[in-house]
């Protein structure tokens, strides 16, 4: 409001000056107009005009007057004689009317031959009038403004502060742990609007995030349960036993798998951190996922033959992109290694890799139970008939780690019959996120058995 | 297990454990025992350079995280600087793959990432030990296995093996290493170039196929080290 005040007090200030010089202006080349008439003219018309217009001029405002060159009054009516500071230029002259009012000119004087001086003067109220007429406009102009502006803004920021103080509110309800909370906003439009719609987006997202994690860290530690259990009673067992040799290298022997098994479901977790954080990304290269997807095929082969199950691999001659080649290969090993496992005896597993790029691992097997297929779709929910499948706990989550990283959404479909999974470009890996929050932590699934 | 001895010495088979975490020092420097060699432990990347520029050692386990401003990559790029070419197994808890390459670039031969297994590092640190020069003959045998590497055949005695590419690619490996064990993750970074966990042991489909194409013809010369993994070697 300042600002616009401010802006219309400036333009009403150049109005004024405008007018006013404008006027001045007018008034001089009257003045010059007349003078030059009145010179041109006969000395008889001469004085016979001014003497009429004496008569005429109440308010002596456009007197035009002629002085002998002794300073004799000898036409026209003027108090008191001018001094001109110089003739044929303008000049104000101050002086009273014959009812003895102060009065100001603006003069022009002339010395015509023979000494006489010709003065012809305009009121300078006169065109002062107007300008004065516009400075009042402004000043009223001004005081409404002012009033309505006030008025305005008080109303306007009430509401703001409103706006805020309830954002406020929502903002350290959320601070404390009510992740469910979203900033109040009204349907308008306005910065602040945009913004709390903004926040609210980003408080989707970590709330959903957050729920990830916490699932996770359940599933996690009831993977390591387990084998923790095991190792412990294994190493129980042989403290009890401790002369029998056999018995004790054979709890030894336990003890070691089932600490590496734990180690790897860690390692698994690091890594999985790691390339969430984006860390791996410094390691990206022009690679050829046609070359990857044909390394994976190779690789699986032998253990796709031994169940029976016929692996196909559909890619192009060469597909370029931008990524890093360890972490792709890795992906689709777990994908190839879950739709082989899944695919269950005599099955089909087929690799395809397109454009995009999209990278497809579909088997014909069982597919997803029906009551699953939801929770599978939305969430990755761990399903029932993976619990006792060694190794599967973090295989989707570090797939879905290492799509985002390469600007990949990860999508389980249902294969009909059979599972897919296809990577594609997509998902707010796009975004600002940078080194964001926590990670994208998601369950695994894939139980798909009947 | 410290020794700052001052004389300098030149030994076949020593190496050099840096690892500022005493337990785990201990731990690397049994395996290492166990596995029929012998180490000097030191705790710092000063003393690092210090030792192995004094001392010849034949390799050095290094971890990357030491204390005080110099750290593992620090120290082994000072060494190679003044001239150490003793090979260099690089431990670390980072895994990123371009930590990796900067471990190389500094002048690493290998890298572990912790926690790893000790059957891991005592099957690298022999892989260093035995890297010769690159065999650049054209044919590679063991015992009465050969493998042409111009025709790319395989024979045992006078029976071919018949290969596919990648059972091929595989037996060239395993004969390039004859009489070292090699873990799963050497031999699946050996043959496909790749570098990752494997939790699932697909190689072992693999070996098993090749095992039984070479083995069946004539004496078992491919074998299967417990909890290590697998080993190419002539019959005693």
């Amino acid at each position: 409001m300042g600002l616009f005040g401010t802006g219309s007090m400036v333009v009403f200030g150049a109005i004024y000056v405008e007018t006013a010089t404008y006027l001045k202006r007018q008034s001089e080349i009257w003045l010059r107009r007349e003078m030059a008439g009145r010179v041109l003219s006969s000395p008889a018309e001469r004085i016979e005009h001014l003497n009429a217009r004496s008569q005429t001029d109440f308010g002596e405002q456009r007197p035009f007057v002629l002085f002998a060159a002794d300073g004799r009054l000898l036409a026209g009516r003027m108090a008191t004689r001018p001094q001109p500071p110089v003739f044929d230029a303008p000049f104000i002259f101050r002086t009273i009317t014959s009812s003895g009012h102060p009065i100001t000119y603006r003069t022009l004087a002339h010395r015509l031959d023979g000494g006489q001086m010709l003065v012809v003067a305009q009121d300078v109220d006169e065109a002062d009038d107007f300008s004065k007429l516009i400075v009042h406009a402004v000043l009223m102009g001004g005081a409404f403004m002012l009033v309505l502006g006030l008025g305005g803004a008080i109303v306007l920021g009430r509401s703001t502060a409103r706006h805020i103080d309830a954002m406020r509110l929502a903002i350290e309800r959320i601070v404390t742990g009510h992740l469910s909370e979203r900033l109040p906003i009204g349907g308008g439009h306005s910065d602040l609007e945009r913004l709390a719609r903004v926040v609210n987006t980003m408080l989707d997202e970590l709330e959903r995030m957050v729920g990830e994690v916490k699932s996770v860290c359940d599933n996690i530690a009831h993977d390591m349960r387990s084998p923790l259990a095991r190792l412990l009673a294994g190493l129980e067992r042989a403290q009890r036993r401790d002369g029998d040799r056999v018995a004790m290298r054979d709890s030894i022997e336990t003890a070691v798998a089932e600490t590496k098994q734990i180690l790897r479901i860690f390692a698994a977790l690091l890594r999985i951190s790691e390339i969430e954080d984006g860390v791996r990304r410094a390691g990206f290269e022009r690679v050829d996922l046609a070359t990857i997807a044909a390394d994976a095929f190779d690789y699986h082969q032998p253990a796709a033959e031994a169940r029976g199950i016929r692996l196909d691999c559909d890619a192009p001659g060469r597909l370029l992109v931008e990524g890093d080649s360890d972490l792709l290969f890795e992906a689709l090993t777990n994908l190839l290694d879950n739709a082989i496992k899944f695919a269950g005896e005599r099955g089909r597993v087929m690799l395809s890799i397109a454009a995009g790029p999209v990278i497809r691992v579909a088997d014909d097997g069982p597919g997803i139970p029906a009551h699953e297929r939801e929770a599978v779709l939305r969430r990755f929910e761990r399903g029932e008939a993976s619990r006792n499948h060694p190794g599967s706990g973090l295989g989707l989550p570090l797939v879905a780690a290492i799509a985002r990283l390469h600007g990949l959404t990860v999508e389980i479909g249902d294969g009909m019959p059979g599972c897919a999974v296809t990577l594609r470009p997509g998902g707010p890996e796009q975004s600002v996120r940078k080194r964001a929050s926590r990670p994208q932590f998601w369950r695994s699934s894939l139980h798909r058995s009947g | 297990m410290s020794n700052s001895s001052s004389v300098a010495r030149v030994s076949a088979h020593r190496l050099l454990v840096v690892e500022d975490d005493v337990r785990i020092a201990a731990e690397i420097i049994a395996a290492l025992a166990d596995h029929g060699l012998d180490a000097d432990h030191v705790g710092t990347g000063d003393e690092a350079v210090d030792l192995a520029c004094r001392n010849s050692y034949a390799a050095l386990v290094l971890d990357r995280m030491l204390p005080g401003k110099r750290d593992g990559l620090a120290a082994l790029t000072e060494m190679r600087a003044r001239g150490v070419v003793a090979p260099v197994l690089i431990l670390s808890a980072l895994s990123a793959v371009d930590e990796r390459v900067r471990g190389l670039r500094a002048g690493g031969d290998d890298y572990l990432t912790k926690p790893f297994e000790f059957a891991e590092l005592t099957a690298r640190v022999d892989a260093l030990l035995r890297r010769g020069k690159p065999a650049r003959d054209a044919v590679l045998a063991v015992y009465d296995l050969r493998l042409d590497l111009l025709t790319r055949t395989a024979t045992r005695g006078d029976q071919a093996i018949d290969l596919l590419p990648r059972e091929w690619r595989l037996l060239e490996y395993l004969i390039r290493h004859e009489g070292q064990v090699l873990t799963r993750a050497m031999i699946f970074e050996g043959v496909w170039g790749y570098r990752f966990d494997d939790r699932t042991n697909t190689i072992d489909v693999h070996m098993s196929n090749l095992r039984r194409k070479v083995n069946c013809a004539g004496v078992a010369l491919i074998h299967t080290v417990r909890s290590a993994g697998y080993v190419l070697r002539a019959p005693r």
